[in-house]
């Protein structure tokens, strides 16, 4: 077997699209008519996504080679292929969408800059190369497919209850097409700063400080129970002539489903791991990714394959039910997808072995539950008590948390279920809810400085 | 098939059902770490209860999953009242009032108190 390197960026180089010099800044956004970014809201008023996280993953390189928003013959190869007009794998469409009333106030056309503000200030450009229409709950449909078209994966209609589908239902009608550049870096507000490593310096990082040849990632939106540790232990066994030599946390930052946990949570439970030696952190990284995720299973699992890659992980760890939420999808469909591939979704072989596909390599895992047999905690594929098994079933946590039971040692880490306590009492309460939702859109997770730009 | 609401049953809980038949309805789970007894819903009655919380769910072992506490709470109230698990109907008899509650329960839960 050959020994596996750093994959390079999907796309071949990462996307940087932050402009850190002020001149130049200044230049580039001189004169330019405003807009002030704001949340997407559910039919509620319930803010649901902000373009803003797309816009840093996108300049910042997580996305890449994906450089701003999509045009409508993109838009149309993404829903039909899940690929860019570059022939590159992408699975989402991102849009920057405005409603028709902002976009008659602001009364650009094709070739016009945009001048985005977040937070009252000069935050980054769109160059607007179309401007288009779309029917959102069409792009909505066509985003996580139907079970007549994609019957290998998709098991019943996508509806409102799915937060990636009402994403993608309250886009607003109006599309403006083109590359987005930062021109005012945001501070990252803590805890976040801690975990905020673009592609380039997590690049670096990997080669550099931790000097890891092979990196498995894992995908998070959960604060990690044992269950969820055991996984990241076993599938780093996987590698090549030995086992990779680190285990990179990439968490998703942004809106979620009420229910999960708060994102503070989410990185400060998975930093106790390594802080508390669980696994250790010469072996261990928590980053993040700002993402309103879109809970799309195999779909939502293209973009996490390209976001690590992107990072430098050789590897990807997929588990049951894969970023899913429901049961709109089969819950082995992202290991369907890593393992054989789904032709209804432009997929005749796995992502890794299509041209214009990924170079990290996935690890499909099963699952771990306590065996009281075995008096351990066991792998699905090797301990042979299922009838005994317990599972570390998300709901039962949730419910145990929520009443305020101490969980035991094999369920949580005393020092992660801190962690949920800590911000517990930060928001009154342990998860997310519309109150977090809206406190969230309002504050993010950055502050934007201060910048004057010249008139015309 | 019944479905199941598993009650959670910690020192203070064990206090209030010690010496009575349902001390021997209580299963061991993660190796005797926590304490359980299931209570079983038939499915005419689980559906009333999916019905009555949009959030709550039937979980992959079977279990009404992401209820609100007062609904969790009631249940055990009522064990302990009729020494029984067959109590769902007394439950569901108090639907109106764990609602209310419940509302509530979507703004603000009382963090725990964890040294």
């Amino acid at each position: 077997m050959p020994m596996l390197r750093m994959p390079p960026p999907h796309g071949g180089r990462l996307v940087d699209r932050v402009v850190k010099n002020k001149n130049r800044a200044e230049k580039i956004a001189a004169g330019c008519p405003r807009f002030e970014l704001k949340a997407t809201l559910d039919p509620k008023g319930v803010p649901i996504r902000h373009v803003y996280r797309e816009i840093m993953s996108i300049c910042y390189g997580f996305f890449s080679p994906l450089e701003g928003s999509m045009v409508r013959d993109e838009l149309e190869r993404v829903l039909k292929e899940r690929r860019l007009l570059s022939e590159w794998i992408f699975p989402f469409p991102i849009l920057f969408d405005v409603s028709e009333d902002d976009y008659k106030a602001l009364g650009v056309k094709e070739g016009d800059r945009l001048l985005l503000t977040l937070k009252g200030q000069p935050f980054a450009t769109l160059d607007i190369e179309e401007i288009y229409r779309i029917d959102p709950k069409d792009v909505a449909v066509r985003t996580f497919g139907t079970p007549e078209k994609n019957p290998e994966v998709v098991r019943q209609p996508f509806d409102d209850k799915h937060p990636g589908y009402l994403i993608y239902r309250c886009h607003q009608p109006v599309i403006f097409a083109g590359k987005y550049t930062i021109i005012n870096e945001p501070k990252f507000k803590e805890p976040y700063d801690r975990f905020w490593f673009p592609p380039a310096k997590c690049r670096d990082v990997i080669k550099n400080v931790k000097k890891w040849r092979t990196v498995i990632a894992h995908q998070t939106r959960n604060v990690p129970h044992v269950g969820h540790e055991m996984l990241m232990k076993c599938a780093a066994f996987t590698g090549d002539i030995e086992p990779c030599s680190g285990i990179l946390v990439n968490a998703i930052i942004g809106a979620k489903r009420r229910g999960d946990y708060p994102d503070e949570a989410i990185l400060e439970g998975h930093e106790a791991v390594n802080k508390y030696g669980y696994i250790k952190p010469e072996r261990h990284i928590v980053t993040m990714t700002l993402w309103d995720m879109r809970y799309g299973n195999p779909i939502e699992s293209l973009l996490h394959g390209i976001i690590r890659q992107n990072l430098g992980c050789t590897h990807h760890m997929f588990g049951r039910d894969h970023a899913a939420v429901g049961e709109y999808y089969d819950m082995y469909a992202t290991q369907i997808l890593w393992s054989k591939g789904i032709p209804s979704f432009g997929f005749d072989a796995p992502p890794h072995e299509v041209d214009y596909g990924l170079k990290i390599l996935p690890q499909n895992m099963g699952e771990f539950w306590y065996c009281p047999k075995c008096g351990e905690i066991a792998y699905s594929e090797t301990c042979g008590h299922s009838k005994e098994r317990q599972k570390f079933s998300g709901s039962f946590i949730r419910g145990l948390v929520s009443e305020g039971i101490y969980p035991p040692n094999v369920i949580f880490r005393p020092e992660v279920y801190k962690v949920i306590v800590k911000w517990w009492k930060v928001y009154g309460y342990p998860f997310v809810n519309n109150k977090y939702l809206k406190l969230k859109a309002q504050e993010l997770e950055v502050d934007v400085p201060k910048l004057e730009l010249p008139k015309g | 098939m019944p479905h199941y609401i598993g009650v959670i049953i910690d020192d203070r809980r064990m206090e209030k059902i010690k010496g009575t038949p349902l001390e021997r309805e209580i299963k061991d789970m993660f190796g005797g770490a926590l304490k359980m007894i299931a209570v079983p819903v038939p499915e005419d009655k689980s559906k009333e209860i999916l019905k009555a919380f949009d959030k709550a769910r039937i979980d992959s072992r079977g279990y009404i999953e992401d209820i609100p506490i007062a609904l969790r709470r009631a249940v055990f109230e009522e064990m302990v009242k009729n020494k029984s698990l067959n109590i769902i109907d007394k439950v569901l008899a108090r639907l109106p009032e764990i609602q209310e509650a419940a509302k509530k329960e979507d703004e603000f839960i009382p963090p725990p108190e964890v040294e």
